[in-house]
């Protein structure tokens, strides 16, 4: 790593309606360094690099590369000065084969206006073999792995020819494993001079791969720090601009009888894959199951079965001591089962809806809401009145349309309405999935204190800190099976190596 | 405080919005403009319309508006408007309330379906559909009491519309069929059956002058009676009261019953509906079929109160399904909205007319398809709600917020 | 070139799937065999040869390919009921309404402004945008030909000017779906009814009293001498309008195009995946606005071949939901160039047909009118597979 500074932000100030997301914020790159990125959801991140490869055009400052002023006003500018960026969710076609891809409107042609696969497989082949990463060019990119097609996306940027590579959260969906092949890769590519922005909010990482760290707090550079001799504590403080309490107080659990029991439960995806292979598992009352596992692993296709909102092969459930096949979901719903999905605003609420309206989505077609088919919006109102006052749900009343909440907010509407509605059985979906820490610390402490009520909750996320911190028990699904199980005090090393598949374990039910 | 798109993962849109379907869209331009936005859209069109009349004919588009201002008889509502006798404003007032009835349902038609997502075209075919049954029933069971035989008429009409509908809703709800270009279909086979049942040699075709293809008359005692002005002239029927009524009914189904909840809840997000327990495909083929009553029962209205016969020609002229779609869309699919667009476009067919519109002014046939030009005007303006609204100074959240992710 | 027929024999179906087509053709068979010149009489014949049909459809079906089974087996059922009327009716009516080389004539006619608006729909469809209006795009097509040919004397200038007119309303709508965002269907929808409104309006200004001319200038046949004595192939193609070689040539020049050049894969790019499209630096906007635009060229084409190619006249709303038959061809054959082009002529065949079942029933002529659409329900309703569209169609799309 030379001390050559390869780009610099200078001052860069970008404004959204209501947002100033970057608030003259400067930054610098030199040659061959990891420089990482840190900061929460919402503190400009993102925006900054959108910048940089010129999907933002700055209110205000100047981006120079190799000392010299540019001007990058697309993507494809970026392209030309040597920037190229790993998105957080891929921007690969999945219909398209990997050289494809890659070559996307530089496609190497063949007699003028053809264009020429073979030229393309083999470049792809020479840029593989060169920086260590495996891809198959025949392959769609919609049947290869998720640590596959993020090496795709390096390899687009690399056959560009950038120097200065942007990887935003590129851990978030791969394994402890796959990201450590990624830690690898990096440090092949910087060994060659490239230079890396790593995006992140995870702080042991950063600690582990950077080689400085710049934190942004609400648009704001809070400090440029080198990684050597910073720690977890002092980031967090910097991130949040106070101490943070990175586990939830809660009394030990005291968990009754089992209220949902899952048994040998088979389902296939949209393509026809089998994503949960035989899960059987039950929650008891008054307590937290929590399900760790890495996006993709059949967490979504388990959570759809159980709700009915996806037909299963074989297997069944028990809630309640009442036992359902292949259910609708008004049936796991009168069942007396819960959902707070992991998509608000797709699944959990009709954005136009009132919140009144919302908040009888599963009950509207029962007294007092309605009767014998006439609905009574008066009560609806009053019914949401009370509880949006309990839940203090800000930002409007029962007449508002859900749009105009915050995510937060909304978040709180959901729980309300699936709280409110007596569950025996709360299953939980990336509960606070984009939301801020205020938000977040809502959610699980009513998540504990409805586990303390004796609801059976079940607990599926993709952040392990969150599992770690609310669960009482905790199981790890990969590849649709459950293949351990763990009490709460286990370190994430060990749960980390279970998601991956290594060490398998008896999964008790 | 904004939000964060789904953790990483492989490409779903960067931008991660909930599908938009047309009835969300809809409805972000319905709370922001309320009445504005389809008053601009209007004035819009019929500048454009201006042009074209200016550009075509070197006429003066103000005259012409004006005569057909007067020959759709909505003069007749203006305060200082004398009338001598025979009044001629009232004449062709209820000439446009008459074609108001029909209108007005099939753009209920549209709206019903619309509120669900569904883009129902084929409220022609519906129509139809209930014309055809409304003839049958209404030339049949001779002898029947006139209060029986009508509403007898009307619903085997509504019911036959309904079920017309019912089959691309059906469709869309199984196997997943746009229903766009089922309804379409549809359309097109309700007029080519419609016209060998009553052209030359066709089963229903009347009896007594074989010659002519045209259905046999409807009994005297099926016709609605007509309340307003002379029968002999084509005076305005009690069918009137039943559109409205059914504005009514509109109404109160979609925002007093179940039914209109989960309809909107699909409408909106049918995902969300799904998630909350709603059946989106049993919803589906109800609101097809909802929408085919209104439709068929637009056809009934007709046959039971002026046209009282179906001729082959009829059937392949009528329009009255594609404008009600531009009724409902201008209408912003409410009930209110649809009364008044309805008005709007019943006055423009009326004031047209070659009866209505001296040819000095503007030659009727071009005129009619001036109509038709200001109904595609009005269509293709509601589809840009962002135009209006940028017009307008509003700005849609839901676009420019989304930018704003770390 | 024995790479193409190594790729082609290893794409061909397998086992069950393999039996499900082989079902598919013999319950056609069924049909065929009672038709000249064959003209079997017995109606033993079709319900054997259509229980076959059954048989290979239902092993298919318990075999999991389920689509293709049903489908095979409807087709087996079909043939056989086909194939027993044919026995009910007369020789000489068979031989009157079945002349096969004769209805492949008249097949490829009726077809080619199907092809070009599917091809052009293609473009359209796969870049992102719904195009709804093809419909429209045909009417412009149909009438500016003609009156194009009407005011240069020449059918070149009327295909160019429809071509032109077509493009243009394409363009409209473009804008309205592209750069303000609007609902496409909805656009699609207004510009059907613009169409109808300019054409009407345009027609009755200019030609009202006397009627589109009867000499105006058509475009001319292709005689191919050589070809004309040929059995069967003959009649067939030894006389066909130069236009529907052209929509043939479309065909092939579109899978190219699409499939075998960087502007195609670009254009699915855009289809598929907008935001990757522009990350790496292509013009989402411009890329649509071209297919698009293009779309409403070719379906000027199929409209301008239909009345100054076919019918020699105009008159109001002339296309009469050819652009939307044309629009499911395109969804029945998958979005791509040959399968749509495949389910155009197979719509072709049914008008081409239902103009010559009326040697049966006067009255019932009329019925036989509405064979098309019935038969493009039948399509869209999934009789054969579900299409998966371009994943991000019919989505405007935001430039940050």
């Amino acid at each position: 790593m030379s001390e050559r500074a390869v780009l610099e932000l200078r001052g860069i100030v970008k404004r959204f309606p209501g947002i100033l997301a970057n608030d003259n914020v400067s930054f610098d790159l030199k040659q061959g360094e990891v420089h990482a990125l840190l900061g929460e959801n919402g503190a400009g991140k993102s925006t900054l690099m959108n910048v940089l490869y010129g999907l933002y055009h700055p209110d205000e400052g100047e981006i120079r590369i190799g000392g010299k002023p540019v001007q990058i006003g697309s993507p494809r500018a970026a392209i030309e000065n040597g920037v190229g960026m790993v998105h957080q969710h891929f921007m690969l076609i999945p219909v398209m084969t990997v050289a494809e891809n890659i070559v996307l409107a530089t496609e190497p042609r063949s007699r003028g206006i053809f264009l020429d696969h073979a030229a393309a497989e083999k470049r792809v082949r020479e840029l593989s073999e060169r920086f260590g990463l495996a891809v198959g060019p025949r392959d769609l990119v919609q049947d290869i792995t998720v640590g596959m097609q993020q090496r795709v996306e390096i390899l687009k940027a690399l056959y560009r020819g950038a120097d200065i590579l942007v990887l935003d959260e590129p851990t978030a969906v791969l394994t402890p494993q796959e990201a450590k092949e990624l830690f690898g890769i990096i440090r092949t590519l910087t060994a060659q001079g490239k230079s890396i922005i790593f995006i992140s909010h995870k702080l042991n990482e950063v600690l582990e791969i950077a080689d400085r760290i710049t934190v942004l707090r609400r648009g704001v550079r809070v400090e440029t720090l080198a990684a050597e001799g910073a720690t977890e504590e002092g980031l967090a403080r910097l991130m949040v601009g106070r101490e943070v309490l990175l586990r939830v107080d809660k009394r030990p659990a005291e968990p009754g009888e089992p209220l949902l029991q899952v048994e040998d439960l088979r389902v296939f995806d949209d393509r026809g894959i089998e994503k949960v292979r035989g899960v059987s598992f039950q929650v008891r009352a008054g307590e937290i199951l929590g399900i760790a596992g890495v996006d993709g692993n059949g967490q979504t296709e388990l959570i759809d079965a159980l709700t009915g909102l996806r037909r299963s092969e074989s297997g069944h459930v028990v809630v309640g001591g009442k036992e359902h096949r292949n259910p609708t979901p008004r049936e796991m719903l009168d069942a007396g089962q819960g959902h707070i999905p992991q998509d608000r605003q797709r699944r959990g609420l009709v954005l136009d809806f009132t919140l009144a309206e919302n908040i009888a989505l599963h009950d509207y077609c029962y007294e007092p809401d309605s009767k014998l088919g006439w609905l009574y919006p008066g009560r609806l109102v009053t019914r949401a009145a009370r509880l949006l006052k309990e839940f203090d749900v800000r930002g409007g009343g029962p007449q508002t349309r859900a749009s105009s909440l915050s995510g937060g907010n909304q978040q709180k509407v959901i729980v309300a309405r699936e709280v409110s509605r007596d569950p025996r059985v709360l299953i939980a979906a990336q509960p606070t999935r984009g939301l801020d820490v205020g938000a977040c610390e809502f959610v699980h402490r009513r998540l504990v204190d409805e586990r303390d009520e004796g609801r059976a909750i079940l607990l599926v996320s993709l952040e392990l800190d969150e599992i770690l911190s609310l669960s009482d028990r905790i199981l790890v699904i990969y590849e649709g099976e459950l293949v351990a199980e763990f009490a709460p005090g286990v370190s994430e090393e060990e749960v980390g190596v279970a998601m991956t598949g290594g060490g398998r374990r008896e999964a008790a039910a | 405080m904004s939000d964060v798109e789904p953790v990483g993962g492989p490409g779903r849109e960067g931008d991660s919005e909930a599908s938009e379907s047309a009835a969300r869209r809809l409805a972000v331009l319905q709370r922001a403009g309320g009445m504005v936005t389809p008053l601009i859209t209007v004035v819009f069109a019929f500048l454009v319309g201006g042009l074209v009349v200016v550009a075509t004919t070197g006429k003066n588009p103000l005259t012409t508006y004006k005569a057909i201002f007067d020959g759709s008889g909505l003069n007749w509502l203006l305060p200082w408007q004398t009338c001598a006798d025979p009044c001629t404003a009232a004449l062709n007032f209820q000439q446009t309330l008459i074609i108001w009835i029909p209108l007005a349902l099939t753009g209920l038609a549209v709206a019903f379906a619309f509120r669900c997502g569904l883009f129902n075209i084929g409220g022609q075919g519906q129509y139809l559909v209930g014309a055809i049954v409304a003839v049958w029933v209404g030339s049949s069971f001779q002898g029947l009491t006139p209060v029986l035989h009508i509403l007898l008429a009307i619903v085997a009409a509504s019911v036959s519309g309904a079920l017309y509908g019912g089959i691309a809703g059906l469709l869309k709800a199984t196997v997943g069929a746009h229903e766009v270009i089922t309804t379409i279909m549809l359309n097109w086979i309700a007029v080519w059956v419609g016209i060998f049942l009553f052209g030359l040699g066709g089963p229903l075709q009347n009896d007594p002058q074989p010659w002519v293809p045209v259905s046999n008359d409807i009994a005297e005692g099926a016709k609605l009676p007509v309340f307003w002005g002379d029968p002999i002239l084509q005076g305005l029927h009690i069918g009137l009261f039943v559109a409205a009524g059914f504005l009514v009914v509109f109404w109160v189904m979609l925002n007093r019953t179940t039914l209109g909840y989960e309809v909107r809840a699909v409408g909106f997000n049918p995902e969300a509906a799904r998630y909350g327990g709603i059946s989106v495909s049993r919803n589906y083929f109800l609101a097809m079929a909802i929408s085919g009553l209104f439709a068929g029962l637009a056809g009934s209205l007709d046959i039971l109160g002026w046209q009282f016969r179906l001729n082959v020609n009829d059937i392949q002229i009528s329009n009255v399904g594609f404008v009600g779609i531009a009724v409902a869309l201008l209408g912003r699919n409410t009930a209110i909205g649809t009364g008044l667009a309805a008005l709007l476009f019943a006055a423009l067919t009326t004031g047209t007319s070659t009866r209505n519109l001296d040819p000095e002014i503007f030659r009727p046939e071009l005129a009619s398809n001036l109509t038709l030009l200001i109904q595609g005007l009005v269509v293709l303006f509601v589809g840009a709600d962002v135009l209006i609204l940028y017009l307008w100074g509003l700005r849609r959240k839901a676009r420019l917020g989304r930018g704003a992710a770390a | 070139m024995s790479r193409a027929w190594e790729i082609f024999l290893a794409r061909l179906p397998r086992g069950a799937r393999a039996a499900a087509w082989v079902g598919v053709g013999i319950g056609i068979l069924a049909a065929w065999l009672m038709t000249p010149p064959v003209m079997l009489r017995s109606p033993v014949v079709p319900v054997l040869v259509g229980a076959v049909a059954v048989a290979l459809g239902g092993y298919a079906f318990t075999r999991g390919v389920r689509r293709l089974g049903a489908g095979a087996a409807v087709f087996g059922l079909l043939g056989a009921g086909l194939g027993v009327l044919t026995t009910q009716s007369g020789e000489a009516n068979l031989e009157g309404v079945v002349v096969w080389s004769a209805l492949f004539a008249a097949m490829l006619r009726y077809a080619t402004p199907l092809i070009f608006a599917s091809i052009g729909g293609m473009f359209s469809e796969r870049s992102g945008v719904v195009n709804i209006g093809l419909e429209g795009m045909m009417l412009m097509g149909c009438f500016f030909a003609i009156w194009g040919a009407d005011r240069t004397g020449s059918w070149l200038g009327g295909v160019a000017i429809a071509a032109v007119a077509g493009g243009l309303l394409a363009l409209v709508h473009a804008y309205f779906a592209i750069h303000l965002r609007a609902d496409q269907i909805v656009g699609g929808t207004a510009v059907n009814f613009l169409a109808l409104g300019i054409t009407g309006y345009l027609f009755i200004d200019i030609y009202k009293d006397t009627g589109t001319p009867s000499d105006v200038a058509r475009i001319p046949d292709v005689h191919l001498s050589f070809l004309k004595d040929w059995y069967f192939v003959g009649p067939i193609v030894g006389q066909l309008n130069l236009l529907i070689w052209i929509g043939l040539v479309t065909i092939l020049g579109s899978w190219i195009v699409m499939f075998k050049t960087p502007v195609g894969l670009r254009i699915r790019s855009v289809g598929e995946h907008p935001r990757a499209a522009e990350t790496v630096g292509i013009s989402v906007y411009k890329t649509r606005y071209a297919a698009v635009t293009l779309s409403g060229v070719l379906a000027a084409l199929g409209g301008a071949y239909l009345s100054i190619g076919f019918v020699g006249s105009f008159n109001q709303n002339m296309t009469a939901g050819r652009g939307f038959i044309a629009l499911a061809a395109l969804i029945f054959g998958k979005w791509r160039p040959f399968g749509a082009a495949a389910a155009a002529i197979l719509f072709g065949l049914s008008s081409a047909l239902a103009d010559r079942l009326p040697v049966y029933s006067e009255s019932g002529a009329v019925l036989f009118r509405s064979l098309p659409y019935a038969l493009t329900l039948i399509a869209v309703a999934g009789v054969i597979g579900r299409s998966i569209p371009p994943a991000a169609i019919g989505r405007p799309y935001v430039k940050q």
